[in-house]
C-alpha cells in the first residue's frame, strides 16, 4: 500500500512540466507511511464504543497535591463521622442496655470513667475534643461560604489553617485544663 | 527543509536528534501498515509486545473502581436534565443550613453556662440527630452512586433511617430519664 | 548564547507574576508509586479508596529517554510522564521518564512537551493549540495540580523531578489526552446561550447596564479547560450526575445575565440532589483555576439564589 503510494507520487512528479520542478525544495511532498482505510459512520461509532471500554481512568486521589482545601474538607467529613458515629453508637447501646445488662446511666458511667487510668482519659478526651472543635469551627467556615463570604484563594487557605490551629489549641486546652 | 526552519531546532544548532532515536519509547510491532490493522488492533490484544509484569506482589482489592466508559447518545446530545425535586434540592439545602445555624448558639451556650436547661438540651439533641442524619445521608449519596450499586445504596439508606429513629428514641429516653446530654458530657469530662 | 538566555531567564524570573496557587503549604507531591516519597495521609486515603493509579507501572520499571546530546553546562531536568497506548489495550499505563536540558528548552511545560515530541519521542501524545492560555487544550495535571501546560513554568530546580499526568479521574484516550465527551455533553445540557422571548424595545441589540455587565466579569473568561472540574473530588466520584464546577460556573454565567429570560428554568434544571448539591465547597476548583476565576463562588451564588426562592 505504502509502496504503491510512493510509486504514485513518483509518477505524478515525473508527469508534471519542467517549470514546476524548478520550485523550491519545500514543494517536495512529505510522505506518510501510514495506511488509512475507509469505515462507515456507524462502524466508526462501534469502533469508538469498543475502544472506550478499554480505556483506563487517569490517577486521581493518589497524585493530586495535598492541599488544605481538599484535605481540610476530607477531615471535616471524617471528624463529623467520628462524632456522629459515637453518638449513634451510644444511642443504640443506651437502648440496648437494659436488655444486655449494661449500666449506661450517667452516675454509673461517671464512676466507670473515673476508674480509668490517666492515659485512657486523656486519649479519649483528645479523640473527642479535636474532632469536635475542628468540625464546629469548620462548620462556621462553611456557613460563611454559604453566605458567599471568604471565597478568595488566600482567605480560604488562611481560614483553613486557622481552623486547624485553633482546634488543636482548644482541643489541648480542654483535654488538660478544661 | 521546512522542518529545519522550525525555531526549536534552530536553537539547537547542530544538536539535532539522531533519527534512529526517534522510536525509542513505544515500539509497536504492528505499526499500522497493513490494511485491517487499524480495526484489529484492540480486538485482539497484542502478544508480540510484552510489557512489564504486575508490580504489586499482593493484589489490592479495589473499592468501587470506575466502570468502563460508556457514553449515552452521540457527542452532540446533552446529558439528560433531571426533573426538579425541590425536596431533595434547594429545600433540603436550606433546611440543612438552618439546622447548622441553630446548632451554633446551642453549642456555645453550655461552654458559657456549664450546661443547658432541659428544654434547650432536648432542642440540641433533636438538631444533632437531624444534622447527623443529613451528614450520613450525604456520605451515602456521595460514595454509593444509585446507578452503580443500587442495592448497597438502598440498604445503607434504610440502615441509616433505622439507626436515626433508634437514636431519636434513645435520646428521648435519655433526656426524660437521665440528666440531659450536656450535663452528662460535662460530668463525664470532669470524671 | 546560553549565557544570554540565562540572563534573560533571570530577568524574567524577577518580574514573573507569581501564580496565585503558590501556597505556604508547598510540599512534595504525592506520587503514584514510589511509596517512600508518599506521605502517610495520602497512603491512608489510598487504602480507603484505592484507585486505578495503583496499577500504573512506576518510572523505576521503565526505560529513561535521555536528552539527545547534553552540552557541557547542561541543566538536566527529569520529567515523568504518564503513558498509555490504546493500540495495546491490555498493557498497563506506565510512567515514562525523559530528561531534557533546560538550556535548550523554552520556559514553559508545554515547551518541554513539544521538545520531547519533536526531538526525543514522537509517540508522546498531548493536546495543545494556542500556547498562550486561551484555548484550554493543554490542561493536565502537572506536579500534582491541574493547570495549563502553556501557563505553567518549568521549575528551574533540576533536583526536583516533574510529574505530568492527564486530568485526574478521566478516561484516557492516549497518554495525556483525556476523553472530554461527557464534560462537553454536560456543558450542552445547561443551554449555554441567551434564551429570550421578548424583542428589544428599540429593535436593536439587547442592552444591559454597566452594573449588569459587571456581574458577568469573572464568569465569561472561563475557557472550559476542565481543570477545576477534574480537581474536584465530588466530580471524581459522581461524574455521571454531578455537573462539576466548570459547567456550574457556566450555568451561573447565564443565570446572572440580565438579558436572559429563562432564569427560573435554568435554576430548576439544577434543583435536584445531584446536579448542583454534590458541591461540598471543597474549593479545589478555585485553587487550581489557571485563569484565576472562582467557580466555588459562582456555585455558592447559585445555591444562595435558590435558597429561599
Amino acid at each position: 500500500m505504502a509502496s504503491q503510494r510512493v510509486f504514485q507520487v513518483g509518477l505524478r512528479r515525473a508527469g508534471v512540466p519542467m517549470f514546476s520542478r524548478m520550485q523550491p525544495a519545500g514543494r517536495i511532498a512529505q510522505r506518510r507511511f501510514a495506511a488509512t482505510q475507509h469505515v462507515e459512520e456507524s462502524e466508526g461509532q462501534e469502533i469508538l464504543r469498543k475502544q472506550r471500554l478499554q480505556r483506563p481512568v487517569s490517577p486521581h486521589l493518589s497524585i493530586y497535591r495535598p492541599q488544605i482545601t481538599w484535605y481540610g474538607s476530607a477531615l471535616n467529613r471524617v471528624t463529623g463521622i467520628m462524632l456522629s458515629g459515637s453518638l449513634y453508637l451510644f444511642g443504640i447501646a443506651y437502648l440496648a442496655a437494659p436488655a444486655m445488662g449494661w449500666h449506661l446511666e450517667t452516675p454509673s458511667m461517671v464512676a466507670a470513667v473515673a476508674a480509668w487510668p490517666v492515659f485512657a482519659k486523656v486519649g479519649a478526651k483528645v479523640a473527642l475534643a479535636f474532632p469536635f472543635f475542628y468540625h464546629s469551627l469548620n462548620g462556621l467556615r462553611h456557613l460563611s461560604w454559604d453566605l458567599g463570604l471568604g471565597f478568595k484563594n488566600t482567605t480560604v487557605m488562611r481560614t483553613g489553617w486557622a481552623v486547624v490551629a485553633t482546634s488543636v489549641v482548644a482541643g489541648l486546652y480542654y483535654t488538660f485544663l478544661g | 527543509m521546512a522542518s529545519l526552519l522550525r525555531p526549536s531546532l534552530l536553537r539547537q544548532g547542530p544538536a539535532v536528534a539522531a533519527p534512529s532515536s526517534r522510536f525509542l519509547s513505544t515500539v509497536t510491532r504492528q505499526t499500522a501498515l497493513r490494511p485491517g490493522a487499524l480495526a484489529a488492533s484492540w480486538q485482539k490484544p497484542t502478544t508480540t509486545t510484552q510489557r512489564v509484569a504486575a508490580f504489586h506482589a499482593t493484589q489490592r482489592q479495589q473499592i468501587l473502581p470506575p466502570l468502563p466508559q460508556k457514553i449515552q447518545g452521540t457527542a452532540n446530545d446533552p446529558v439528560p436534565v433531571p426533573a426538579p425535586e425541590y425536596v431533595h434540592g434547594s429545600y433540603h439545602w436550606t433546611f440543612e443550613r438552618l439546622v447548622a445555624t441553630g446548632l451554633i448558639p446551642l453549642t456555645i451556650a453550655p461552654f458559657a453556662a456549664g450546661s443547658l436547661n432541659p428544654l434547650t438540651d432536648s432542642i440540641l439533641c433533636a438538631l444533632l440527630v437531624i444534622h447527623s442524619h443529613t451528614g450520613f445521608e450525604s456520605c451515602i449519596i456521595d460514595y454509593f452512586p444509585k446507578n452503580r450499586v443500587p442495592k448497597t445504596r438502598a440498604a445503607a439508606m434504610w440502615a441509616l433511617r433505622i439507626a436515626t429513629v433508634t437514636l431519636g428514641v434513645a435520646l428521648y429516653s435519655f433526656e426524660t430519664n437521665d440528666v440531659g446530654i450536656t450535663e452528662a458530657v460535662s460530668r463525664l469530662w470532669h470524671a | 548564547m546560553a549565557s544570554t538566555r540565562a540572563l534573560a531567564r533571570l530577568a524574567t524570573r524577577r518580574t514573573a507574576v507569581v501564580r496565585p496557587a503558590v501556597s505556604s503549604f508547598s510540599r512534595g507531591l504525592a506520587s503514584v508509586t514510589d511509596t517512600h516519597a508518599r506521605e502517610p495521609v495520602s497512603k491512608v486515603a489510598e487504602k480507603i479508596v484505592p484507585d486505578r493509579a495503583a496499577e500504573v507501572v512506576p518510572e523505576s520499571k521503565t526505560s529513561t529517554v535521555r536528552e539527545p546530546t547534553p552540552g557541557k553546562d547542561a541543566k538536566i531536568k527529569t520529567f515523568h510522564i504518564y503513558r498509555w497506548n490504546p493500540d495495546e489495550p491490555s498493557a498497563k499505563p506506565r510512567m515514562q521518564t525523559y530528561t531534557l536540558d533546560l538550556n535548550k528548552t523554552g520556559p514553559m511545560m508545554l515547551d518541554a512537551l513539544i521538545r520531547i515530541k519533536n526531538e526525543v519521542d514522537p509517540t508522546l501524545t498531548f493536546r495543545r493549540s494556542c500556547r498562550e492560555g486561551i484555548c484550554g487544550s493543554c490542561a493536565m495535571n502537572i506536579d500534582g495540580v491541574n493547570t495549563l501546560a502553556c501557563l505553567c513554568r518549568i521549575p528551574t530546580d533540576t533536583s526536583k523531578e516533574s510529574r505530568i499526568y492527564p486530568l485526574p479521574h478521566m478516561y484516557v484516550v492516549k497518554d495525556l489526552v483525556p476523553d472530554m465527551t461527557l464534560f462537553y455533553k454536560q456543558y450542552r445540557s445547561i443551554k449555554p446561550y441567551l434564551q429570550r422571548e421578548t424583542p428589544a424595545p428599540d429593535g436593536r441589540e439587547y442592552r444591559q447596564s454597566k452594573a449588569d455587565r459587571k456581574k458577568l466579569d469573572g464568569l465569561y473568561e472561563c475557557i472550559l479547560c476542565a481543570c477545576c472540574s477534574t480537581s474536584c473530588p465530588s466530580y471524581w466520584w459522581n461524574q455521571e450526575e454531578y455537573l462539576g464546577p466548570a459547567v456550574l460556573l457556566q450555568s451561573y454565567r447565564w443565570i446572572a445575565d440580565s438579558r436572559d429570560e429563562k432564569k427560573a428554568e435554568r435554576q430548576d434544571a439544577l434543583n435536584n440532589s445531584m446536579s448542583l448539591y454534590r458541591c461540598h465547597t471543597i474549593m479545589n476548583c478555585s485553587r487550581t483555576c489557571p485563569k484565576g476565576l472562582n467557580p466555588g463562588l459562582a456555585i455558592a451564588e447559585i445555591k444562595k439564589s435558590m435558597a429561599f426562592a
